[in-house]
């Protein structure tokens, strides 16, 4: 259904709370029509170029997104780990997703997660909670935090909506970068988001 | 259902008691708790019912896809699950208690894309349902009284305005683990 009804475009405001309220629903003019059937999840028109932004990850470490994860199959997700619902079963889908696609794909793909709640996700705190999502996994989940402005910078690169509520009112999307560092298609929450992103993650991968 | 079900010569011992408890033999044996139990006991024996993981005494509830999955924060967790009414009148979750946490209220989508409490109670349509899946709502786990590990279950109780109390039983799924089937189909 979603696949058919929306594709997203330039500054999506596709947003999933939570744990407060805000943030502002997309309105159907912020929109594409899904015309692209290659992809089963939202096709991107224009594809999205492979942001650059700088953070650090779970091991203090300067974490250069566009450098680090050039030419691989990338799927970025912003969120926070106090977040009950959509974020671990999102991670959980992503994890699924992975398990389910060929090893060489497998092999190839990053996964980085993006903390919208500065706060309160540490690098500590971000590696204790990916290393639950990343068990039998060639390649360990990426977390990354940094300032505020940083943040608001990474999510401005990558043309998210910018969380609210301390993070918690965030975007909603997983973006997939393909091994040519454009993002073609993303993915929302659904019963189906593991079988969209096994589906997707092959088409893009080189 | 695990936790609600009885076997019946449990139900038969409480109905004995009940009854003895009613002609004033036994007016000091608790006949009031063992009174609920029975009938706790009743409906958990309907609610072996395929599928199902509660349903109010009468039926006129029925909850089925009741999952959680293992909080990998360790903090808070979010409980999923489908209520049908299979009445001709329209009921209203007005409140849900569980065993897991000291705190746990009901979480819906808001106006504004975020989740937050739903305020007043969630209506359950005449011959409806109301479905809490991932981002569009859940019953939130707050203030965990200990570690919720993947093969265990959670009861949670829901109050509804006219069917009263029911109890559901929501199994824990592991981290990883995908969506149970029938929230799949509900």
């Amino acid at each position: 259904m979603w696949r058919r009804a929306v594709a997203a475009v330039g500054l999506i405001a596709l947003l999933a709370g939570c744990g407060a309220s805000g943030g502002a629903q997309p309105k159907p003019s912020e929109l594409n029509d899904h015309t692209d059937s290659t992809y089963a999840g939202l096709g991107l028109t224009p594809a999205q170029p492979r942001p650059q932004f700088t953070l650090t990850d779970t091991n203090g470490r300067s974490y250069r997104f566009g450098t680090a994860t050039a030419g691989k199959p990338t799927l970025l997700y912003f969120g926070y780990t106090h977040c009950p619902d959509v974020c671990p079963t999102t991670l959980a889908d992503i994890a699924q997703a992975l398990q389910a696609v060929p090893s060489s794909v497998r092999q190839l793909t990053q996964v980085v997660f993006v903390t919208t709640d500065v706060k309160r996700d540490t690098p500590a705190v971000l590696k204790r909670y990916l290393a639950q999502f990343d068990p039998g996994l060639p390649n360990p989940f990426v977390g990354l935090t940094g300032s505020q402005a940083q943040i608001d910078a990474a999510q401005v690169a990558a043309h998210v909506a910018l969380a609210q509520d301390d993070g918690q009112t965030h975007a909603a999307q997983v973006l997939l970068y393909g091994s040519d560092d454009y993002a073609h298609v993303a993915f929302l929450q659904s019963t189906d988001e593991a079988g969209q992103i096994s589906h997707d993650l092959p088409l893009v991968a080189k | 259902m695990r936790a609600v079900r009885r076997p019946p010569l449990t139900v038969l011992a409480a109905a004995v008691v009940l009854l003895a408890g009613l002609v004033g033999v036994v007016r000091s044996a608790q006949p009031q708790s063992t009174a609920n139990t029975a009938s706790v006991g009743s409906g958990g024996g309907a609610s072996s019912m395929a599928g199902m993981d509660g349903m109010s005494p009468d039926m006129a509830i029925m909850v089925r896809g009741a999952y959680l999955r293992q909080p990998a924060n360790r903090i808070n967790a979010a409980a999923y699950l489908t209520i049908f009414n299979t009445t001709a009148t329209a009921d209203t979750l007005v409140s849900v208690a569980s065993g897991a946490g000291a705190l746990t209220t009901v979480h819906t989508e808001g106006a504004g894309g975020g989740m937050q409490q739903a305020a007043g109670g969630l209506p359950v349509p005449a011959h409806g349902s109301l479905s809490l899946t991932p981002g569009k709502g859940h019953v939130m786990i707050e203030l965990l009284f200990g570690p919720l590990l993947a093969g265990q279950t959670v009861n949670i109780e829901l109050t509804f305005a006219r069917a009263g109390v029911v109890i559901v039983t929501a199994r824990v799924i592991g981290v990883t683990a995908p969506v149970p089937t029938p929230n799949r189909t509900a």
